[in-house]
């Protein structure tokens, strides 16, 4: 009775074990932005962020810049959605309802909105603490183009 | 109770306007406060519209006539936030309901805070706060969020936002990195919970007295509530698991008592401890939801005409569950199904102890500020319609239907 017992114990460790390796290699990511770039105002001091920070930024868990300014995310629906994707691990669908949940909670600013490529960099442009995920075609006047490592 | 003051078709039209506004808008507004003088940045709006329609087949549930079909289901909230300082921002919202009897179109203050963060680890909120709890306590009401028209009621119960939904006093929350094992979200908070004579959760009091000597349902408490929320969002992107405590201190109420402790007045009170906990798990354009939720009120009732003499006790604790699935196909449809349980302990087969409800939705993202909901539900048990009275035969076993359509504009 001991031994089965001892064995029931072994086999949930190893069954533990896999769960622990399954998680952890969930968690490994590399960052790639399929075609697109990130940029923010040119007031921002940052000049790169790890994948995780862009992360963040984007699930709201980073609401402030260094100095205080309060982050502002720009995006462009429908022309970006797989870089997005790739920034937060969510779809654009997803992306919308989880920035409502926190904006009508009280938790949270939604994301502001531009019509395409250069009306976003415009935006970003003149809006402080912005910054968004644009076409790697885009012309980026007036922002600063942020390194994602 | 008061009477409504609107009829549904002036409510509909009253949705429509704000739709349209909606529609005109279709993002949020901007109002710049450089013609005062100052850099601040500008204010910003949001708001959201939301009418329902409700129709069932064997009783009153929710709205007053849902066997004849009703519209007595509608939303509207409109807020306003800035960001007047570093790390600072205030936000303000305003929110109309109703549901059946309850909310009335009265507007109230929905949520009104100021909130400063320290960094990702520690942020304050002040004011009127929404309380975190499970999934989507906190955003019970905002029909944009979700893909159902009706949440498992035995855990959101759309009649009983007012003593769920909002405290005032101070939250502290923050977001913590575990490393590989991933991060922990946590809300803490602490205040009072403050409830009209007229609300919910004083109908549902009122409904479920016990017999004479105790008379009629007068006045509800102001109640200290503490609890937090936990999240544990782990290393698997798009998995998180979270427990909610709260408790709510001497919540209590006065009811009107006749002979032999009256003609006068007694008071009920007790502590509420309330439990929940959650799974959610988002793959693709899959998402899985579990939650598990329970209370446990035991009031006792006293006369102060008697040296606040203890005449007895009324309990309540009921445990409700739910495991739910959505998909979304595309841009324009979504789809969702959920399977809840809700009991009244100890549990019991009798049918208006219980409440099991089978619920398929359908929603519908037509444009940006617009979508689209509809949903169907096969409901065993009467458990839940406890707060109208007007249904009669709730002991009876034979499933029932209920349609729900709800259509939200926002901006």
């Amino acid at each position: 009775m001991k031994l089965n017992t001892c064995l029931i114990m072994k086999s949930t460790f190893l069954k533990l074990g896999w769960l622990g390796v399954v998680l952890t290699v969930g968690s490994f990511r590399a960052l790639a932005l399929d075609g697109a770039v990130v940029i923010a105002n040119s007031g921002v001091s940052a000049g790169s962020l790890s994948a995780d920070a862009l992360k963040d930024i984007y699930t709201g868990k980073t609401k402030y810049w260094d100095g205080g300014q309060a982050v502002i995310i720009a995006v462009l629906p429908d022309k970006t959605d797989a870089a997005l994707q790739q920034a937060c691990g969510m779809d654009t669908s997803s992306f919308k309802t989880f920035w409502q949940r926190l904006a009508f909670s009280g938790r949270g600013q939604e994301p502001k909105k531009a019509a395409d490529a250069a009306a976003l960099v415009a935006l970003v442009a003149s809006t402080k603490g912005a910054i968004a995920i644009v076409p790697a075609d885009a012309a980026l006047d007036g922002v600063k183009k942020i390194e994602v490592k | 109770m008061k009477k409504n003051k609107r009829t549904d078709t002036q409510k509909v039209w009253l949705t429509a306007a704000l739709g349209a506004a909606a529609a005109c808008g279709a993002s949020a507004y901007e109002v710049p406060l450089s013609f005062l003088g100052t850099n601040m940045p500008p204010l910003e709006f949001h708001g959201f519209a939301s009418q329902g329609f409700l129709y069932s087949s064997d009783y009153n549930y929710l709205a007053n006539d849902t066997k004849n079909g009703s519209f007595q289901f509608s939303e509207v909230g409109l807020n306003v936030s800035m960001n007047p300082f570093p790390r600072t921002r205030i936000t303000v919202q305003g929110f109309d309901y109703d549901v059946g009897n309850v909310g009335q179109y009265d507007p109230f203050l929905d949520y009104a805070l100021v909130e400063y963060t320290f960094n990702d680890e520690v942020g304050v909120r002040a004011g009127r706060i929404r309380r975190p709890s499970g999934i989507y306590n906190h955003i019970q009401d905002v029909d944009l969020a979700r893909t159902y028209v009706l949440l498992p009621q035995g855990v959101y119960d759309a009649r009983f936002r007012d003593f769920t939904a909002s405290l005032d006093g101070v939250d502290v929350f923050g977001d913590i990195s575990l490393g590989k094992a991933g991060s922990l979200a946590y809300e803490t908070y602490a205040g009072m919970v403050s409830m009209a004579g007229n609300s919910g959760m004083a109908r549902y009091i009122q409904n479920n007295l016990p017999p004479t000597p105790v008379g009629q349902f007068n006045s509800i408490d102001s109640t200290p509530v503490m609890g937090g929320q936990l999240w544990w969002n782990t290393p698997l992107n798009g998995l998180r698991a979270g427990a909610s405590f709260a408790y709510l201190s001497n919540f209590g109420y006065h009811v009107n008592v006749m002979q032999p402790y009256g003609p006068g007045a007694m008071h009920c009170v007790g502590n509420v401890p309330i439990q929940q906990y959650s799974l959610e798990y988002i793959w693709k354009d899959w998402t899985f939801q579990a939650e598990y939720y329970t209370y446990d009120f035991t009031g006792h009732f006293y006369v102060p005409a008697y040296g606040n003499l203890s005449v007895g006790a009324n309990w309540d604790n009921p445990d409700a569950w739910y495991f739910g699935v959505s998909h979304r196909f595309n841009k324009l449809i979504e789809a969702g199904a959920y399977y809840t349980q809700f009991h009244i302990r100890p549990k019991n087969p009798i049918p208006c102890s219980f409440q099991n409800d089978a619920a398929l939705s359908l929603r519908f993202d037509i444009k940006d500020w617009w979508i689209f909901k509809v949903e169907g539900h096969y409901i065993q048990g009467t458990a839940l319609l406890r707060d109208n009275a007007d249904n009669s035969n709730l002991g009876s076993d034979r499933g029932w239907f209920m349609l729900a359509v709800k259509t939200t504009f926002s901006f």
